[in-house]
């Protein structure tokens, strides 16, 4: 039974039009951002070029002087950029407040407030602030180093001070400090940039990640349609009470729908990224490195289908919940919340529902965080199964009661 | 297996209102008619005996099988709702073979059932044409269609005949009969002239509660005598409803001749006449307190 | 007169409620998620921008589904009042709840001391938000499915995050570049999108 009704579930989303606007918006995105050649940010390094780019450090040292000079420059603007929920948060601090945090910047930089701002005029002088290129440079080139004496212990124990003091979300706190900070590379570490490229990423790999990256951005919304649609469709065709009345069991029904939606929506991505990923598999060659050719399936598995199974999960709940079109707002919600709420377009995966990884390259980064990738991933792929198993279960009352929630609420009003 | 229906002291309350008040009947092979007016609770013992309702006391067993057991008791029903419907780009067949699906058919079952039932219903050459582009009578042959395919024991029809026109009326409660023959078919309406037609047991439902349990010709039997023909002027009509229970007027010029139903001859040139269905509800639904017509 | 006051309230009781309550927590939680203190007037456009935004899709695209059912709409289409009449009621309806809310919004940051335009800031939000509203509205009238309606307006909201530069003056998020040259633009677009979506919405053969 649950194998024949996917079939004819898979047939009828083939009819539906929500389902070729979604193929369609896929792709004019994906082929939007990704519509450039790639190839020239794929060449071996030569020794004398001005700049490398900016990689991430977790050196203890860097990572200190970094994190301090941000906190000088928000302290002395009294302005706290926090991402509490996602969205930006400024922050503005009380005197008391303010002359907590100034004692702490004392104490890690070993310098006292007036040193540490004249230091920083000294240092922005330097540069010239009304062209955008200079203040860039200004920034980048910004550090407090912390006293000899201060240990990474220490110091992480006074940035929990400072995110117990600003607030949630900003950026002392603890995921920020580990996912490392920004400093330019030195022609040694482009190198090994290039070769890890190569080596470990095979060129494909690389490509896969940036194709994932724009591809999780908008497949956090577009799924959430298809199953708003699949689950209104039973209401709208006044079907839902045959259907109840019928053998086929709440787990049958709702999974073979389920998966049904979760495979069609999964289709237009894979052939997407096999056509856009195919000429570099070429290109790899003329750098006479082997290609992986099963990279973007691999990538497209780990990080894109948790990604349709959640989103498709949760809208599939909300929607035989309630039988409205409220999940829309809760989903684009959320998704926009993830996506604005990233302090870092590489990395700093969390438990976010948009992981982003918006570099070519930055493999040994990369791997290193690859753990929190498919601790994310893995959570979302359960989190999805046990969604699912609930709305079955409701829909199982449903059946039974004939009433939603959302029913209940809004009867009397009809 | 016995092919029986059993309902025992069943309740259900939705808040403060009762729906179904202590009702019990038992339901044998062969059409059942459940009669009432609107409102009367038709749909909601419906809706409990097809497990789509919980009941809030009670018992109701079918074929032996307690309705708590939703799967096992989904399995040997067919319904069709008041309102049936089915996903609107849906061919006549591929709505069909859909459903036959969800009640567990197998391919090659299918294969063979579904032209088949199409053709008992009348749609055997309408099989490609939309669930949106039919017409009222089209759908509710469709929906019997799938209320019997996979040959249920027992099968719930409410209010079959709304919406359907007289020629597709007779045919439907035609196709009804003929399903009942090995099977039980419970008929919900508040037309009388269904029941008249097909149904030798009926039930009459009254605000939750059972008014009457039997055959037709019991309900016939109970205002047997009572019916009267008479003429009137047209003038006299008013005073004349407001006094007597009026089952039948028919207007002509000045005058009306008209049915009433009455213990004694409510007038004198008033001739007896035999009553029908229709008669003996309204009777009995008067007698219940109900509205005067 | 009478009589399109009590189908506009009629409208709000038995189909709008939901909505509008969606609306009320939608404005009500801004503050969890967003600072309304000491933005400058960048900040403040993007808090319209990005977050008040999404109120014209909450409020614009749902005006048709009571019709969304056939048995109503053609009910609805017996009576001597035309349908475009109440359509026009509705949009209008909400056009004015929208004006409301952006008021609200701005006046909030006024109250955390943030400093922008005033007339600038809400006009510019206004138009911004009624253009991105109505597209829900047209295309929920066109189509005859609320569902397309958030799909299209929430799909040009999130592909303006990647490829406004490919819009021009029907970008989205120009004010965060100080940039107001939109206003007549969008306003316009709004109002021929409004009108486009109960005109056709009425052709014979829906």
């Amino acid at each position: 039974m649950f194998g024949t009704l996917f079939i004819k579930e898979c047939k009828q989303i083939l009819k539906s039009m929500v389902y070729y606007i979604y193929a369609a918006v896929f792709v004019i995105f994906l082929s939007s951002q990704l519509s450039g050649d790639l190839t020239d940010r794929m060449e071996r390094p030569l020794p004398d070029q001005e700049n490398y780019g900016q990689t991430s450090s977790h050196e203890p040292s860097a990572v200190m002087e970094k994190i301090l000079a941000n906190l000088m420059l928000e302290t002395n603007r009294n302005s706290y950029a926090t991402y509490p929920m996602g969205f930006y948060k400024e922050v503005t601090l009380n005197q008391r407040e303010l002359d907590e945090v100034i004692q702490i910047l004392e104490d890690c930089s070993g310098k006292s407030w007036e040193e540490l701002t004249e230091d920083m005029e000294a240092h922005f002088h330097k540069y010239d602030q009304s062209s955008m290129e200079g203040a860039m440079a200004a920034q980048t080139g910004y550090s407090v180093p912390a006293r000899e004496s201060l240990s990474y212990e220490e110091f992480n124990r006074n940035m929990e001070k400072i995110c117990g003091i600003v607030g949630a979300g900003s950026s002392y706190r603890k995921e920020a400090i580990q996912s490392g900070v920004s400093v330019p590379m030195t022609y040694e570490q482009a190198v090994e940039e290039y070769e890890a490229l190569c080596e470990k990423d095979r060129v494909t790999g690389a490509v896969s990640r940036l194709f994932c990256d724009y591809a999780g951005i908008i497949l956090s919304v577009l799924p959430i349609f298809l199953g708003v649609t699949r689950c209104l469709r039973d209401k709208r065709a006044q079907a839902s009470q045959v259907v109840y009345a019928h053998e086929a069991s709440a787990f049958c029904i709702i999974a073979s729908r389920y998966l049904a939606n979760v495979c069609m929506a999964a289709l237009p991505v894979l052939v997407t990224s096999f056509v856009m990923q195919t000429p570099y598999q070429y290109h790899a060659n003329t750098m006479e490195v082997s290609p992986d050719p099963l990279a973007f399936l691999k990538y497209n598995l780990v990080w894109l289908l948790p990604e349709i199974m959640i989103v498709l999960a949760v809208s599939f709940f909300f929607t035989e919940l309630t039988e409205s079109v409220i999940s829309i707002f809760i989903q684009v919600f959320w998704a926009m919340a993830s996506l604005m709420g990233a302090g870092t377009l590489a990395g700093d995966f969390a438990f976010k529902l948009v992981v982003r990884w918006n570099a070519l390259g930055g493999t040994n980064e990369f791997l290193a965080q690859r753990q929190q990738l498919f601790i994310n991933r893995g959570f979302y792929f359960l989190l999805s199964l046990a969604v699912l198993a609930l709305t079955a279960v409701f829909y199982e009352k449903k059946r039974r009661e004939g009433e939603t929630l959302y029913g209940k609420i809004f009867k009397r009003r009809k | 297996m016995e092919t029986r229906l059993e309902i025992r002291d069943l309740s259900k309350n939705f808040g403060k209102k009762q729906a179904l008040n202590r009702v019990s009947l038992q339901i044998e092979q062969g059409m059942f008619g459940l009669l009432g007016p609107n409102g009367a609770g038709k749909t909601t013992l419906m809706k409990v005996i097809t497990t789509l309702t919980k009941k809030s006391s009670g018992e109701v067993t079918l074929c032996g099988i307690p309705v708590e057991q939703c799967a096992k008791v989904r399995k040997i029903i067919g319904y069709l709702p008041q309102e049936f419907s089915m996903y609107g780009n849906m061919k006549a067949y591929e709505a069909l073979d859909y459903l036959a699906v969800l009640s567990g058919m197998s391919k090659k079952e299918r294969a063979l059932k579904v032209p088949e039932m199409l053709e008992k219903v009348n749609l055997g050459d309408q099989h490609k044409t939309k669930v949106k582009a039919m017409s009222g009578g089209m759908k509710r042959r469709l929906g019997i269609a799938q209320a019997i395919i996979h040959d249920p024991k027992v099968i719930v029809v409410d209010e079959p005949t709304a919406g359907l026109d007289p020629e597709e009326r007779v045919r439907f409660r035609n196709l009804l009969c003929e399903i009942a023959k090995d099977r039980i078919v419970i008929l919900s309406t508040h037309i009388v002239g269904d029941i008249e037609a097909t149904c030798e047991n009926i039930a009459v439902l009254n605000q939750g509660e059972i008014l009457f349990r039997g055959k037709v010709s019991q309900l016939l039997e109970a205002v047997k005598g009572k019916v009267y023909m008479t003429q009137v002027s047209a003038m006299e009509l008013p005073v004349i409803q407001e006094k007597f229970l009026v089952t039948g007027i028919l207007t002509s010029g000045s005058s009306a001749s008209i049915k009433i139903i009455s213990e004694e001859p409510p007038m004198k040139d008033a001739k007896p006449t035999g009553p029908d269905v229709e008669d003996a509800y309204m009777y009995l639904m008067h007698q219940a307190g109900g509205p005067r017509a | 007169m009478e009589k399109y006051l009590s189908a506009g309230s009629s409208f709000i009781r038995r189909q709008y409620a939901p909505h509008l309550l969606m609306t009320l927590l939608f404005v009500l939680m801004s503050g969890f998620f967003i600072s309304f203190r000491n933005l400058d007037e960048v900040q403040a456009a993007k808090v319209m921008e990005m977050y008040a935004a999404f109120s014209g899709i909450l409020l614009l695209t749902p005006l048709f589904l009571p019709e969304q059912d056939r048995e109503i709409w053609l009910l609805e289409k017996s009576k001597a009042t035309p349908l475009w009449k109440l359509y026009l009621l509705r949009l209008l309806m909400a056009a004015v709840i929208l004006a409301a809310v952006i008021t609200l919004f701005l006046l909030r940051m006024r109250q955390g001391g943030s400093r922008f335009e005033w007339g600038e800031l809400w006009l510019g939000s206004f138009s911004e938000i009624l253009f991105l509203g109505s597209i829900g509205f047209f295309v929920s009238g066109i189509t005859n499915q609320v569902v397309l309606g958030y799909m299209a307006s929430v799909i040009y909201f999130v592909a303006n995050i990647g490829a406004a530069k490919h819009l021009g003056k029907f970008a989205l998020f120009q004010m965060m570049g100080r940039n107001y040259g939109f206003v007549p633009v969008m306003l316009t677009a709004a109002a021929v999108l409004g009108a486009a979506g109960i005109l056709l919405r009425e052709q014979p053969d829906r």
